[in-house]
């Protein structure tokens, strides 16, 4: 579920980045509110532990296909929401710095669709209520899987809506709702069955881990106010991204028929761009190799 | 030359000016290409260990170009007598975005040490709490997951086929690697503790920028927004 820069718009993009931004912030300063040095080792190894735990797939039964721990329900029942988005999103940062995965105008969305969803509604608002204080099995089983699910449909409902306004993807938004929502369904229930079972391990083996950490309540309106605030924000602000057609939509809105390629080298053409930007590259990499070599000769 | 922060700066004012290309512009996302060639080249990295990862694209990458192609089949241009649909070159045009800023990225973490980059990130305001968050993720991730592939291997080595890799007996494990994770974090903040730790791994007050920083990443921006002008 891992947005691309290459999918989203500077505008949506941005307006994601500051959300985000604005949640680290809050929790950061909720954090060292809480002076407890002690649990800072703890986000560090459980975020890692996060990392480590994508890697052990089992089976799905009747599928044929495996599946892994998701982890940010987990870390919210581990650690608190606070904790839980902060170690959420530093996860993120490095899977998009070292694995690739997402990009780094997208990770504002990425934060707010894989972070902010499961720790934020999902965890405050089903999990909690559902599995109660004591947490006897059925009513952990039950909340495990409504608050997994909830939180990863509605990341992806999100990440179709930011995909849709940022106008990249040709892909009719009922469509890739449809797509998106019956996949997201599935891995909920077994991102659900993975919590519940690992938090059934833990509660037999270790319930102070579970009961005995200091969990901060949200004030119910934070939340739902930044999701609010985003869906507000990203409607208004869309129609600015794509307000400036470049050439060739330009021309193909106003001609309506094919366009073809002169091919000669007349300026503005795709031929004499495509040389120019071929030129660009090499030109690019001389200059780098240049340095490069006056680097070395300077330090010999 | 620019300090660690400027360069975090440039990569994203590099990424904004990539992702700004319009759907059906490739010409300008391979002009903006020269970045992490000339960052490829310049230090040093062998291009293989990029583009060997460039390839692995995401599939959902790989599908949100497939829907472009499925959906706008209008003819936009002919290229040397075929047609070429404007899903096509939308198509093109993600998997090219994707490719240069992930290249861009990938020779940035290649070159700049992570621990250095955590200061940068701390120059460049990012809550201390994160920034701390981040250097114990990375310290600990490798060693993790060390131990999770050797847990992996025990179980499959038991296992038959998918008979004994179900959830039922993975749960254990994933719970036995938390038990031994949360473990481990107690003692590390004793050790932590011991060398007076006391909340933050805490780097120099952050500075305003300096003029030479200022005019690295305005020189740079100017230059990315030249190419978009005239690509």
């Amino acid at each position: 579920m891992h947005m691309a820069d290459a999918l989203v718009s500077p505008v949506v993009g941005g307006v994601f980045w500051a959300l985000s931004s604005t949640l680290i912030g809050w929790s950061a300063k909720k954090i060292t509110e809480e002076n407890d040095p002690k649990r800072t080792p703890l986000m560090g190894v459980l975020g890692a532990f996060i990392l480590a735990a994508q890697m052990i797939n089992f089976s799905i039964p009747g599928t044929g296909s495996s599946g892994h721990l998701g982890g940010g329900l987990l870390l919210a029942a581990l650690l608190g929401p606070h904790r839980a988005f902060i170690t959420l999103s530093s996860v993120l940062i490095i899977q998009s710095l070292f694995l690739a995965d997402g990009g780094v105008l997208a990770l504002g969305c990425n934060m707010f669709n894989i972070a902010f969803f499961p720790v934020f509604i999902a965890y405050p608002f089903f999990f909690r209520p559902l599995a109660g204080a004591a947490a006897p099995p059925f009513r952990l089983a039950a909340a495990s899987m409504i608050a997994a699910t909830a939180g990863l449909l509605l990341g992806a409902s999100s990440v179709v809506v930011q995909t849709t306004l940022s106008g990249i993807s040709e892909l009719p938004f009922s469509t890739f709702l449809l797509f998106m929502l019956p996949i997201h369904l599935a891995i909920g229930m077994v991102e659900g069955m993975a919590t519940w079972a690992v938090l059934s391990f833990i509660l037999n083996r270790a319930p102070a881990l579970l009961t005995g950490e200091k969990q901060p309540a949200i004030p119910p309106l934070v939340p739902a106010a930044v999701a609010i605030a985003a869906l507000l924000t990203v409607t208004l602000l869309s129609p600015f991204a794509s307000s400036a057609p470049d050439g060739l939509e330009w021309s193909i809105k106003r001609t309506g028929k094919t366009i073809a390629v002169q091919g000669k080298s007349e300026p503005g053409t795709p031929a004499s761009a495509i040389a120019g930007a071929t030129l660009l590259i090499v030109a690019a990499g001389g200059a780098g190799l240049a340095l490069r070599r006056s680097r070395r000769e300077r330090s010999a | 030359m620019g300090t660690d922060r400027s360069t975090l700066l440039v990569t994203a004012i590099f990424i904004l000016a990539v992702v700004s290309v319009p759907k059906f512009n490739l010409t300008a996302v391979a002009a903006l290409g020269a970045f992490p060639v000339y960052l490829c080249t310049s230090s040093g990295i062998p291009p293989g260990r990029i583009s060997g990862r460039l390839l692995k694209l995401s599939p959902f990458i790989l599908f949100m170009a497939a829907g472009n192609i499925l959906f706008d089949r209008a003819p936009v241009m002919e290229l040397m007598g075929a047609s070429v649909t404007g899903g096509m070159l939308s198509a093109t045009v993600i998997l090219a975005k994707t490719m240069v800023t992930l290249a861009a990225l990938l020779s940035l973490t290649h070159t700049m040490p992570f621990h250095r980059m955590c200061r940068a990130l701390s120059a460049l305001r990012l809550p201390e709490v994160l920034v701390t968050q981040l250097i114990l993720l990375y310290r600990y991730s490798s060693l993790l997951q060390q131990e999770a592939a050797s847990m992996q291997k025990a179980r499959d080595l038991r296992s038959f086929g998918r008979r004994g890799k179900e959830l039922r007996r993975t749960a254990p494990l994933l719970g036995s690697l938390l038990l031994r994770t949360t473990g481990r974090a107690e003692r590390i903040y004793k050790a932590m503790n011991a060398r007076g730790f006391s909340g933050n791994l805490t780097f120099q007050k952050p500075e305003a920028f300096t003029a030479r920083e200022l005019a690295f990443a305005g020189l740079w921006a100017l230059g990315f927004m030249t190419v978009r002008l005239i690509f």
